[in-house]
């Protein structure tokens, strides 16, 4: 028992974060909303080279065989800086699923993919308009019984607003050609369910320790009454329950992240665990940020929203708050037995 | 640029327990599986509560059990902190009675291991691992309660001793407690938090009155103290004089953090929680259930955080004002899990004689969780810690 990372997984974290925070600014950010375009396609390739897109591929599939943890603590970073590209989801839901999916649909991957540089898109029940379909290679369609590849000329699609404009979402109106499996259905339906709760989980916590760093900068600049209004108790309160919050839903993350590292039987549990704690600790710093930046949080100028916009679609996706209390009710009342004291490691 | 070289293999955090650890699990539940009173002993607010407890400290202490992580020749096994949460697993899932001397052990002990000298050790530490003392505190006074740095109870070094006047007030355990630790102002020209001391006093000396305060449960659990003219050796002095302070922040870390409230406590309220709404759901709101899964999540997100900490104070960290945060965070959890409790029980919670009453016990959890957010420092005031010295925000 040793829950503190190793130093390579600080490592990582500390790149990435190095990486993003020159990398992805607020500013840049906004330069791809103006020109609707939020593929930033000098970042996507400086990731690649970075060694991030296909950190946790195999090596002999050309990655680093990175664990779940150490891309966890990465993601967390990505959602700190709000990155739009979709890295998160081309590791977690990608990557990290291949081994699960029958022959026919990774052989079709790999021959559009290509060392894990071209970006394959996924749709979901829980996330059923896939993110960025016209930058992609491809989509992995998964529906209530099957599992699908599409090639991108292979289908009709097109552009969907989100809330969140760093994120192009599409709808699929036709298919032409796909490659089609049922089997192992069920394990890959759970497997990439979990992995989608996870992800979440990790880019909610990073953007809700995003939103509090801001808020507490704000409220030490901004003064009423002769005083920086961080020095009343009334803002101090709503800021300190926004950080007890993110305190008790980091370890859930790791420890999700581990236990799929381990193949551990419980790991669907504990995912679901981390998503609803990391949706919690995203709500209210949502919305506690915005009542510490008073007016200036219901502002476009304020950066605030770039973070708080990600945050609310993040909590939707892959299975809110609900979903999540719901599953965790399930695995309980069946294996009470199993719950508690004991069953934490 | 690239994140490492492809061929260096990456090193993994490792969050399973060890064969060591797994056998020392079983060595504490095969001994508290044979000590263990079978019938609940009496409340430790009542005189003969209070000295049953007593006897199952002796009872603790005769099984090497008293403190796991304190070194062996003060009655210690000289175990990490991983393995003292391994001990409070086994020692919550065996239902063993509430610790009487948790303000000696799980407070003073730390604070004397780190400040104490040798001769201070040897005297406190056994004598309060054998039960010989049990413990009150001794820090809020009638006009020093969240300011506590507005203590006015002087003590005056006269000589060998000080001589202590004023008065302490809510100081847990004192109605049946045998010796108090506290602060008391040995400069009287100071303010604040100067000229301060760390000063141990037995109760029993002439000159002190100990004065119990029932409370919400009608029982008697903590008391005002006054001091006419008490004279205490100064070998009772903890650390410098005046230093009182800074020892004072130091055990109040202690209060806050993993040592007072280990999270297998709040795991198996989750766990009680969870049969109970298992067991009576057909009788109760579906609403609930969201309530209960809360229990869980929040319990175990304790858990591992907890591990999370107790794993980097291993590593050579140290744990500061993030005690803060779990303070707010248990106390509010177990007043949650209780509170959803009495829901489910409905009409028939407020049936609160044990005798007659299986679910007796959660409305009596239910009044004691509404302490929680006050002792160890209100959590308004935690708030302010955090605020100030975590987000950095001024004061």
């Amino acid at each position: 028992m040793n829950f503190i990372f190793t130093e390579e997984q600080i490592q990582f974290k500390d790149a990435i974060k190095a990486f993003l925070s020159e990398e992805c600014t607020p500013s840049s950010i906004r330069d791809g909303w103006q020109a609707n375009s939020s593929f930033n396609l000098d970042r996507w390739k400086n990731l690649i080279e970075l060694g991030v897109l296909n950190s946790n591929l195999p090596q002999d599939k050309g990655g680093l065989g990175m664990d779940q943890v150490t891309l966890a603590l990465m993601v967390e970073e990505m959602g700190y800086a709000g990155l739009p590209e979709p890295v998160a989801e081309q590791t977690f839901l990608v990557n990290d699923v291949i081994p699960f999916l029958p022959k026919n649909i990774t052989e079709a991957i790999e021959s559009n993919y290509n060392d894990g540089t071209q970006y394959i898109a996924l749709a979901h029940p829980l996330a059923p308009n896939p993110l960025f379909l016209n930058n992609s290679a491809g989509l992995i369609l998964l529906d209530n019984s099957e599992c699908k590849f599409i090639a991108k000329d292979d289908m009709d699609f097109e552009i969907m607003s989100s809330n969140d404009p760093s994120r192009e979402l599409f709808k699929i109106n036709s298919i032409n050609n796909a490659i089609c499996a049922s089997e192992n259905f069920d394990e890959i339906n759970s497997a990439i369910s979990a992995r989608g709760a996870l992800m979440t989980a990790a880019l909610l916590i990073g953007l809700a320790q995003k939103m509090i760093d801001l808020s507490s900068v704000y409220v030490l600049d901004r003064t009423q009454f002769g005083k920086p209004i961080g020095s009343f108790q009334a803002v101090k309160h709503m800021l300190a329950d926004v950080a007890v919050k993110i305190e008790f839903a980091k370890p859930a993350v790791y420890r999700a992240a581990y236990s799929l590292s381990e193949n551990n039987p419980k790991s669907a549990l504990h995912c679901a665990h981390a998503k609803l704690m990391c949706s919690q600790a995203a709500e209210l710093a949502c919305k506690n940020s915005i009542q510490a930046h008073g007016a200036m949080g219901y502002t476009w100028e304020m950066d605030l929203h770039i973070y708080m916009r990600k945050a609310w679609s993040m909590m939707a996706c892959w299975g809110n708050e609900d979903r999540q209390q719901e599953l965790i009710y399930k695995t309980l009342s069946s294996t009470s037995e199993e719950l508690g004291v004991l069953y934490t490691f | 640029m690239h994140l490492l070289k492809k061929e260096t293999q990456i090193l993994k955090m490792k969050i399973n327990f060890t064969k060591e650890q797994n056998l020392f699990r079983d060595e504490v539940r095969t001994w508290l599986e044979s000590n263990v009173p079978e019938t609940p002993l009496l409340s430790l607010d009542t005189k003969e509560g209070f000295e049953q407890h007593r006897e199952w400290e002796k009872t603790l202490n005769q099984g090497n059990w008293s403190m796991v992580t304190w070194p062996k020749e003060y009655g210690g096994r000289g175990l990490d902190l991983i393995q003292w949460l391994i001990f409070e697993e086994e020692y919550y899932r065996a239902e063993a009675p509430t610790r009487v001397n948790q303000n000696g052990v799980f407070l003073l002990g730390p604070t004397l291991m780190e400040f104490g000298t040798h001769e201070q050790k040897s005297k406190f530490l056994n004598a309060m691992a054998t039960g010989d003392h049990i413990w009150a505190q001794g820090w809020s006074e009638p006009g020093a309660g969240s300011d506590m740095a507005a203590i006015r109870t002087t003590a005056v070094l006269e000589g060998d001793h000080y001589k202590i006047n004023g008065q302490k007030t809510w100081s847990s355990r004192a109605a049946y407690a045998d010796w108090t630790f506290g602060l008391f102002r040995t400069d009287l020209d100071s303010e604040r938090h100067r000229g301060l001391s760390f000063i141990l006093v037995p109760l029993d000396l002439p000159g002190i009155t100990v004065r119990p305060i029932p409370q919400l449960d009608g029982e008697p659990g903590f008391a005002e103290i006054y001091f006419d003219d008490v004279k205490v050796p100064v070998e009772n002095l903890i650390g410098g004089d005046g230093e009182g302070w800074k020892i004072a922040m130091a055990t109040a870390g202690f209060e806050r953090g993993l040592m007072l409230r280990s999270p297998a406590r709040f795991q198996q309220t989750a766990a009680k929680l969870l049969e109970l709404y298992l067991a009576k759901q057909d009788h109760c709101s579906p609403m609930i259930q969201a309530k209960v899964v809360e229990a869980w999540a929040q319990s175990e997100s304790y858990a591992l955080s907890i591990y999370h900490t107790a794993s980097k104070m291993l590593d050579g960290g140290s744990i500061g004002s993030e005690s803060s945060l779990g303070k707010i965070f248990w106390s509010e959890l177990d007043h949650m899990m209780h509170q959803t409790a009495l829901k489910i029980l409905g009409a028939s919670a407020e049936l609160s004689q044990e005798s007659k009453n299986d679910a007796a016990k959660w409305i009596k959890g239910f009044m004691f969780s509404y302490a929680g957010p006050i002792y160890a420092g209100t959590n308004e005031i935690q708030k302010n810690i955090i605020a100030e010295r975590l987000l950095g925000l001024p004061r």
